[in-house]
């Protein structure tokens, strides 16, 4: 036993030794240079507004919405668009542009030509009276111009020569008389188009050509009082205030879209940025807990099992209450419903104005809804 | 924003290292564990060495018996020697033999069971002297692991208080004091596994010595009666 043992031990310390020399220190894992990874703790919502873009796009690292032809930068949009002015509306690209540009551009060209303005002076002040009714045919009949304007000349020619004789006595009245008129009706029915760029050519030519365009006036007398008809209503306007109807009326391009400028390829994302804001749970905290110091409980009340009281109200900016808060409640027997009714109510009035909102938030804690749940204080 | 840089590891891992960087019970644990296997192997060199030499002499007295050499011979060469084994058996039961028949024994049946008796007692205690210290094989087997996890448990337990006061999750502040932990476990498993192999062996070669022993002492039961048989037969007629 004794040598059996010795050996056992020799055994022992040989394997020992052996294998604190060769199993000493396993080679160490090679990790690399591992780089510190950044990590950065990014609020959900902001991560959402980020993924603006365009949903019918390819997915892409990042979502982008549609470039933009144009690239002047609006500060502060926040729809993609090729707007000038930050619009919410989604662009409707397709009809209005195409009319405007269609409609609008070749009467230009057509009426430099003609321009036997002088007349239409003249045959304003009857024109609009007695077209006052037509321009909803009018307003059609423009672009088909070839078929509907030959039956037009009839009627007018009859009323221009009378003004004709009485062109001088009553050229100041034109701008006097059709203002009442002319203006209301016929202008909005007709196209929406033709103004955005009447305006501006013709408050240039017509008032200082009048006279030497009355020269034109015997070649095409017939397409003069075409145009004459169609003109007589845009003139008139041209000659009270054009340029604000002008400024108002330009913006041709209010079919919506933003201002923001995207650069980068299409790419799958959402159109609206999600603006909607939230309170924090520590801002709620602050609403809840000023509402909470405020609602003094009575103790002892029977009947409060599952009862819960609604108070909903309107904030304004300084947290005032606007208006009357509404009480709901249900659960609970109807005595001590009412008893903790009123003192809910007390409580969002006493812990009036509300503080510690963020303004930035305000349509988020423009309407409260507080629950008041006393049934935990039931004794 | 959090920066976080995995360190390189500066401890040393070897297993030197590790035990020295053990706890107290921790190394009291590995050191017993290691004394184990050391008694283990001790037992299972000594058990082999024994176990041979015992099937070895069972050979050779088995041969030396079926010669066909007298009994009366071989007794007195075998006498004086210390005898196992077979060898022991057929001393014993010889002995008893010659005290009886010297004396006069008169009755054979009891002649025949004074004979079993002392065989079954040589046996015995044959039998005894193969199975010492298996048991303490047996229970190195069993209770090596549990020993190891214990010292794994406690220097887990010491290495996760020590990791609390660091604050540090650190993996390379983690490892060491749980591989020093592990280190437990391989010693008790290593104690253990060869304990309960060489239990589970020196058990059934014991089992199959003292077969072997039965035989022969029931054999040689039988051929003692029939000697009894024949030499009582003549005296009890001469009387």
């Amino acid at each position: 036993m004794k040598g059996s043992l010795g050996t056992s031990l020799v055994l022992h310390t040989l394997v020992l030794t052996w294998a604190m020399v060769s199993l000493s220190a396993p080679a160490p894992m090679t990790v690399g240079d591992v780089e510190a990874l950044p990590v950065d703790i990014v609020p959900i919502e902001e991560m959402t507004q980020m993924q603006q873009g365009d949903k019918t796009a390819p997915m892409l690292e990042k979502p982008a919405a549609k470039p933009t032809d144009n690239q002047k930068i609006v500060e502060g949009a926040e729809n993609a668009g090729n707007n000038d002015i930050d619009l919410k509306a989604p662009p409707t690209p397709s009809k209005k542009p195409t009319q405007v540009e269609t409609a609008a551009a070749p009467k230009p060209s057509e009426r430099p030509t003609p321009t036997p303005t002088p007349e239409q002076n003249e045959v304003k002040d009857i024109a609009p009276e007695e077209t006052a009714p037509k321009p909803t045919e009018m307003a059609a009949l423009p672009q088909a111009k070839p078929e509907p304007t030959p039956p037009k000349p009839e009627p007018t020619p009859e009323p221009t020569p009378a003004p004709a004789q009485t062109q001088a006595e009553e050229i100041p009245l034109p701008s006097s008389i059709p203002l009442p008129a002319a203006k209301p009706k016929p202008e909005p029915p007709k196209e929406q188009a033709k103004p955005v760029e009447k305006p501006v050519e013709k408050p240039v030519e017509k008032k200082p050509e009048t006279k030497p365009a009355e020269t034109a006036k015997p070649t095409d007398k017939k397409e003069g009082k075409k145009q004459e008809t169609a003109k007589s209503s845009s003139s008139q306007k041209s000659d009270f205030n054009a340029d604000e109807i002008a400024s108002l009326l330009n913006k041709q391009e209010a079919s919506g879209g933003g201002a923001k400028r995207s650069a980068s390829p299409a790419s799958t994302g959402s159109t609206k940025p999600s603006t909607a804001s939230k309170l924090s749970l520590s801002e709620m905290d602050a609403l809840r807990g000023q509402i909470q110091n405020n609602w003094s409980t009575i103790a002892g009340i029977e009947g409060l099992q599952g009862m819960v009281i609604r108070v909903t109200f309107r904030l304004d900016k300084s947290g005032m209450i606007i208006g009357e808060p509404e009480v709901t409640s249900t659960g609970g027997s109807s005595m001590a419903r009412r008893t903790m009714e009123g003192g809910a109510l007390r409580a969002v009035l006493k812990s009036q104005p509300f503080q510690n909102l963020p303004a930035e938030k305000y349509d988020a804690w423009s309407e409260v809804a507080v629950n008041f749940d006393p049934s935990e204080l039931g004794l | 924003m959090e920066q976080v840089a995995l360190e390189a590891a500066t401890h040393d891992v070897s297993l030197w290292a590790l035990f020295m960087q053990a706890g107290l019970i921790v190394k009291l644990v590995m050191i017993g564990l290691i004394g184990a296997s050391v008694w283990t192997w001790a037992i299972v060199l000594d058990k082999y060495v024994s176990f041979n030499k015992a099937r070895k002499q069972f050979d050779q007295f088995e041969q030396v018996f079926w010669s066909g050499q007298s009994l009366e011979e071989l007794y007195r060469t075998l006498g004086e020697r210390q005898n196992n084994g077979l060898a022991a058996i057929f001393v014993a039961a010889m002995r008893e033999w010659k005290k009886s028949f010297e004396r006069g024994a008169r009755s054979p049946i009891g002649l025949q069971m004074r004979i079993d008796r002392a065989m079954d007692v040589t046996m015995a205690r044959e039998g005894e002297a193969y199975e010492a210290r298996l048991g303490s094989l047996a229970t190195i087997g069993s209770a090596g692991p549990f020993i190891g996890l214990f010292g794994t448990v406690i220097g887990i337990m010491t290495s996760f208080q020590a990791i609390a006061g660091s604050k540090s999750t650190n993996l390379a502040v983690v490892a060491p004091g749980i591989a020093e932990a592990l280190l437990a476990t391989a010693i008790g498993l290593v104690a253990a596994i060869p304990a309960v192999i060489a239990y589970n062996k020196f058990m059934a070669e014991s089992g199959k010595l003292q077969s072997r022993m039965e035989g022969f002492a029931d054999e040689f039961s039988a051929i003692l009666s029939r000697q009894i048989d024949e030499k009582l037969q003549p005296r009890q007629a001469a009387q």
